[in-house]
């Protein structure tokens, strides 16, 4: 081997090194996974048992400080379509709000700006949330047209370098993610990381936000959510959806309620509670790198044990591989 | 019909009152942001009045031109411009502003185009991506660039060209517009109306919204004799008498006011909903303003057929 040759070599390493850099580095801008998170799976039969002192009970052993706090809480609130069970429901969102506020909160809020339909307000009454938020006196703030922050995302799976998001979500200092649980015919899950799709406004990005599906929906929930922070979890799985969701699959009871204070935990936990290997569900996989917990040996599981559907949740045929099966 | 005279104008009123630091509107009272969206339909509502707010808004409305003519969708957004160009373009229209802005406005709406148009795009949507149905050589505008068409913004576009162009069309414009209009066609609910992009996703047919519908029946006025218009008008007319929320009952009126559509019974309702309605977003506020006054037989959205 002549000199010339191992020179050539090393000039051509590097080279190579330099040019696969951006494909080595982390996507991410720190790691903020804790060392252990939380999952409490809650039974729970129906919307009209008494959700309050349920979710209160469930909420004890995690010791929320949120004294003082101003408390969003983010449904999942897409769109009405009679007799289809496709939104958070409101007894549960309204159940959260009444315990926030006996925790002491300062301020509870619920905020969503749904995907499709740009009458936020005829969604909120046909849905049957205006009737209820009125009547406990929670305000409701519609995401899609709130003030706007510029804020520089935290993670870079988009190629995006920053998103307009409403100051209700930047300035909450509680957010709570109540997402409902169901398949996803782009996305394979809607969970708690997938709901936060609601907090980009529709008077930027339009209804729907097209922008975060050519930039890739997996890609946009990493991103969002490395962003803007999920502090708490209440997943309303007590009738879920399977097949062709998030609006035209069926329902699927699961008589549970989930809460976490690890959106990554929760999504992991919810995913197999539907028959599928969370590892397998990209961002899941991805924000395990940096945000969450989706390791079953670091998540400390509370109330009920995880006992996977069987038969799993149906998908449409791409997502067939997420089963565990 | 008995709606009380002053209604139209409490709605303006309101917004003649509702002021932010640069002179455009926010959507709520409480926000000091001014967003394009509702101050484009507030000088919409409020164009009659000659009163120093629409000045000022106008003002707003110019100064916040892009310099590659669009307009973005709040004050202090990045500058590659979005959906409401539409409606800027329309509204300085209907204002008799600024011609040259217009005229900047027009040239990025005909640069402007859904994703889909695009050939590799179209081959995508044809042999591999073919989930939802439509047809890529039929396209229109998007929400923002670099995403595909959908029905609210390519309404707006078609409006906007058509109103600015009401006879002599140059050959661009009218390819652009007899695009737009093959796209909404293209995209309809399978039963009838629109919902926010296609109408059948997965196989499943999705069910029309009420502005999407009505945005969509505006821009398609001088497809008065088109089945798919006339199925549609028929499920607004019918739907809307049952809405309680006063944006999509306010569009709906302006879409059967303008395709000469019986609509007593559904400004009836929305003058009867304001009564007690809480309704502080402003862009609702002058919706509801431009429908009532559909009553004296007003509309902003008008394009000759």
């Amino acid at each position: 081997m002549t000199r010339r040759t191992v020179l050539a070599g090393s000039a051509g390493l590097a080279a190579g090194g330099i040019a696969s850099l951006p494909f080595l580095l982390p996507k991410y801008d720190k790691v903020r996974r804790p060392g252990r998170s939380r999952v409490a799976i809650l039974p729970a039969n129906s919307y009209s048992q008494n959700l309050e002192k349920l979710l209160m009970e469930g909420l004890r052993p995690f010791n929320l400080d949120v004294r003082g706090k101003r408390v969003l809480l983010k449904p999942n609130l897409v769109d009405y379509i009679p007799g289809a069970e496709i939104n958070t429901h409101p007894s549960l969102v309204v159940a959260a709000a009444e315990c926030f506020r006996r925790l002491g909160a300062l301020e509870v809020l619920v905020g969503e700006g749904p995907g499709h339909q740009r009458d936020t307000e005829l969604v909120l009454m046909e849905s049957g949330f205006a009737d209820q938020l009125r009547e406990h006196r929670i305000p409701f703030v519609d995401l899609n047209r709130h003030e706007l922050i510029k804020t520089k995302l935290r993670a870079t799976y988009t190629g995006l370098d920053h998103l307009w998001l409403p100051r209700a979500v930047i300035e909450a200092d509680f957010v709570v993610s109540m997402p409902k649980v169901k398949t996803h015919h782009w996305a394979g899950v809607t969970l708690s990381m997938k709901n936060m799709f609601g907090v980009v406004p529709g008077s930027r990005y339009g209804w729907p936000k097209n922008i975060l599906h050519w930039r890739g929906i997996q890609q946009s929930i990493v991103d969002i959510c490395a962003t803007a922070p999920i502090h708490f979890v209440i997943a309303d799985a007590i009738v879920a959806m399977e097949g062709n969701g998030p609006l035209a699959g069926t329902p699927r009871p699961l008589n549970r309620i989930i809460l976490a204070d690890d959106p990554v935990a929760a999504d992991a936990t919810c995913a197999r509670l539907m028959g599928f290997i969370p590892e397998r569900i990209p961002h899941i996989a991805e924000t395990a790198k940096f945000l969450g917990n989706a390791s079953l040996r670091l998540i400390d599981q509370l109330a009920q044990p995880v006992t996977v559907a069987d038969p799993p949740f149906r998908v449409v045929p791409e997502f067939q591989y997420l089963s565990a099966r | 019909m008995r709606i009380e005279s002053d209604v139209p104008y409490r709605f303006q009123n309101m917004l003649l009152e509702c002021d932010t630091p640069t002179g455009g509107w926010s959507f709520y009272p409480q926000d000091t942001q001014a967003h394009l969206e509702p101050t484009c339909l507030s000088l919409l509502a409020l164009h009659s009045r000659a009163e120093p707010r629409v000045v000022r808004g106008l003002e707003f409305l110019l100064h916040t031109q892009n310099p590659n003519g669009s307009w973005p969708a709040f004050a202090g957004d990045d500058q590659e411009g979005c959906w409401v160009t539409a409606l800027a373009v329309l509204t300085l229209n209907q204002l008799h502003a600024d011609s040259n802005a217009i005229d900047r406005g027009i040239g990025w709406l005909l640069d402007s185009r859904g994703k889909e148009s695009h050939w590799l795009w179209k081959w995508k949507f044809r042999t591999s991506d073919t989930h939802v149905r439509f047809d890529p050589d039929k396209f229109g505008w998007p929400w923002m660039p670099e995403t595909n068409s959908w029905v609210v913004p390519t309404s707006f576009a078609v409006l906007a060209l058509s109103q600015r162009f009401p006879l002599e069309r140059p050959s661009r414009v009218q390819f652009r517009i007899a695009r737009g209009v093959e796209m909404l066609l293209d995209r309809v609910c399978p039963d009838s109306g629109w919902n926010a992009g296609n109408g059948v996703a997965y196989g499943v047919p999705l069910a029309p919204h009420l502005d999407a519908t009505a945005i969509a029946l505006l821009a398609l006025r001088g497809q008065a004799q088109n089945s798919t218009v006339t199925k549609s008008l028929t499920w607004l007319a019918g739907r809307s008498l049952s809405c309680s929320a006063a944006s999509s009952l306010a569009w709906s009126i302006l879409a059967l006011h303008s395709h000469q559509q019986t609509m007593t019974c559904q400004i009836q309702r929305l003058a009867d909903l304001v009564k007690t309605a809480q309704i502080c977003d402003h862009a609702t506020m002058a919706t509801i303003a431009m429908a009532l006054e559909c009553a004296v037989g007003k509309n902003p959205f008008e394009v000759q057929s």
